[in-house]
């Protein structure tokens, strides 16, 4: 990969919504040429998706969403190991992100749902019930500090003096 | 009601001219600043936990006068690595209190009464005044005709019996321009020749762009009359926590020793732990240099586009526009564009010599703020 798509790349993870001139600015290049890079990354997959980071706890009541880590124990099946169970797990909308981890569990999935009854029914009558799980452990968040890299409700940093020499 | 009186040396030091513009800048409501002095990034973690962990598990105690053996020891090891300057950390290093402590009893250490010190301006404010407390004379080199790099045909036209040193900011403050290896030879030899101590503040040796930076440090012939100076406060986004370095010969530093050790008695211990793990971070300081380039490039760029002129800086996180080519007065503009523009620079003037004609501009800061400053200065220049 070229460094001008690594710069492109480290740029957009942080300011996804950055216009194709903004970014050519930075970068010092011609628009024409972030146009490309971008096609290529997204064609060959490495963008994947821009997505937006939102601070659920500004949404009005009820309208947020709760996420829970879940820990799932697998028994893997021939041939297959856990791939199978994967790729199944992976259809649920309300599955975030899909880890195989090593330790105690074999799975950890991020859940999202609008309540935590959704969370709960999720994870009793979808997830326990796939046979090949053996057991989960269900951990509710209850307050987010970082997402994504982002300080959710950092505190604001002391001003620069305006003129120095 | 009448007191018993003031040094007539502090008092023939004239106040700092730009007070009134910059109490004007600080009042004003939406004004973006150009006009800021240091890095827009925070001091990198590691480093503030560093210093939290000395803090929280150590008795602060006052260091030797030179500083930490393990500071020292590192710095020395980072001069070697990073710019191929050989010095002893036990005879060679001292730590001061910034930079501007570092050159405050540099002066005091070499120069007698009536001694003149070769000042190639436009350049930082500290120099000049400081060797005036320090009984010298300042010889100023206009070096706006030669891109503001200080050339050894200019210097040597200023040498008398009386020249005691050449002081150097490179990459510079205001200018953003560094001086290349061909002229720093050139400037080492007439220095050699004429026996005269060469001050170099390398402050923002860490932040340059196009090429690689030349230290006066690496410069073997060099050595016996090199004054090193460098510091934590810009490339290490540390300005607050007061730590520089003077890297020179053992003669030297064992006078100016006596200086900081009844002035200063030794640099602040926290800093100096800091110190030594801000050294580790090579990775954070690419990240932040990387960033003042991109926006060195496109401000400077756009400064361009708008009509004006400005030389593409190669170090530092400063551009000065000539704004004198579109018949401005340093001073007229940087007011007009505060009034009617609401963008704060620094007028040239205030660099001395040379610098009249020009504005500082600051780009270490917000890129979306830098675009609306080059909307502003447009609209201005068109008004």
């Amino acid at each position: 990969m070229k460094q001008i798509e690594l710069d492109t790349l480290e740029i957009l993870k942080s300011e996804a919504r950055l216009s194709t001139k903004d970014i050519a600015e930075r970068i010092g290049t011609s628009t024409n040429e972030v146009v490309s890079i971008l096609k290529k990354l997204e064609k060959n997959k490495t963008i994947l998706r821009y997505i937006t980071v939102i601070d659920q706890t500004k949404l009005p009541k009820g309208k947020g969403s709760i996420r829970a880590l879940i820990e799932v124990s697998i028994r893997p099946e021939k041939k297959r190991g856990f791939d199978g169970i994967a790729r199944r797990l992976c259809q649920y909308p309300n599955v975030i992100d899909l880890y195989l981890i090593s330790g105690n569990f074999d799975f950890l999935l991020i859940v999202e749902g609008n309540s935590l009854e959704e969370i709960a029914q999720f994870v009793s009558q979808k997830l326990a019930s796939i046979e090949n799980v053996r057991s989960t452990g269900t951990h509710f968040i209850l307050k987010k500090y970082k997402e994504n890299g982002i300080v959710i409700n950092q505190e604001p940093q002391e001003k620069r003096l305006a003129v120095s020499l | 009601m009448k007191t018993p009186g003031f040094s007539s040396l502090i008092d023939s030091i004239p106040p700092s001219g730009i007070r009134r513009f910059f109490d004007l800048v600080l009042n004003s409501p939406d004004v973006i600043s150009l006009g800021v002095g240091e890095p827009d990034f925070q001091t990198p973690w590691p480093i503030r936990e560093e210093a939290l962990y000395w803090l929280e598990t150590q008795r602060v105690t006052y260091t030797s006068n030179r500083g930490l053996d393990s500071c020292r020891n590192s710095i020395a090891n980072y001069m070697l690595d990073r710019f191929k300057a050989v010095y002893n950390p036990d005879t060679e290093i001292l730590l001061t209190m910034g930079v501007s402590e570092a050159v405050d009893i540099t002066l005091r250490t070499i120069l007698n009464p009536g001694d003149e010190v070769i000042l190639p301006e436009p350049t930082y404010v500290c120099y000049d005044p400081l060797i005036r407390l320090a009984g010298g004379k300042v010889v100023s080199v206009d070096t706006s005709s030669t891109s503001f790099i200080p050339e050894a045909k200019d210097i040597k036209k200023k040498i008398t019996a009386k020249t005691k040193a050449i002081i150097l900011c490179t990459p510079s403050n205001p200018t953003g321009m560094v001086i290349p290896q061909k002229q720093l030879e050139e400037l080492v030899d007439l220095a050699l020749k004429h026996n005269l101590w060469i001050i170099s503040d390398e402050i923002y040796a860490e932040l340059t762009y196009d090429t690689p930076f030349v230290s006066l440090g690496s410069i073997k012939r060099a050595k016996p009359i090199t004054i090193l100076m460098n510091g934590f406060s810009k490339a290490f986004a540390m300005t607050g926590w007061r730590l520089g370095f003077i890297c020179a010969p053992e003669g030297l530093l064992s006078r100016a020793l006596k200086i900081h050790q009844y002035s200063a008695l030794c640099a602040p211990t926290l800093t100096q732990y800091a110190a030594i793990e801000a050294l580790k971070q090579r990775k954070a300081v690419e990240t932040m240099r990387k960033s003042y380039e991109q926006r060195r490039s496109y401000f400077v760029n756009n400064l361009n586009a708008l009509g004006l002129p400005t030389l593409m800086p190669q170090g530092a996180f400063y551009c000065f526009p000539n704004v004198g080519a579109l018949g401005f007065k340093s001073d007229d503009f940087a007011m007009q564009l505060l009034e009617k523009a609401k963008v704060a620079v620094v007028p040239g003037h205030v660099f001395g010599q040379g610098g009249e004609g020009f504005v500082r501009c600051c780009y270490a800061t917000d890129f979306d703020l830098l675009k609306e400053a080059i909307k502003r200065i447009g609209l201005f220049l068109k008004s």
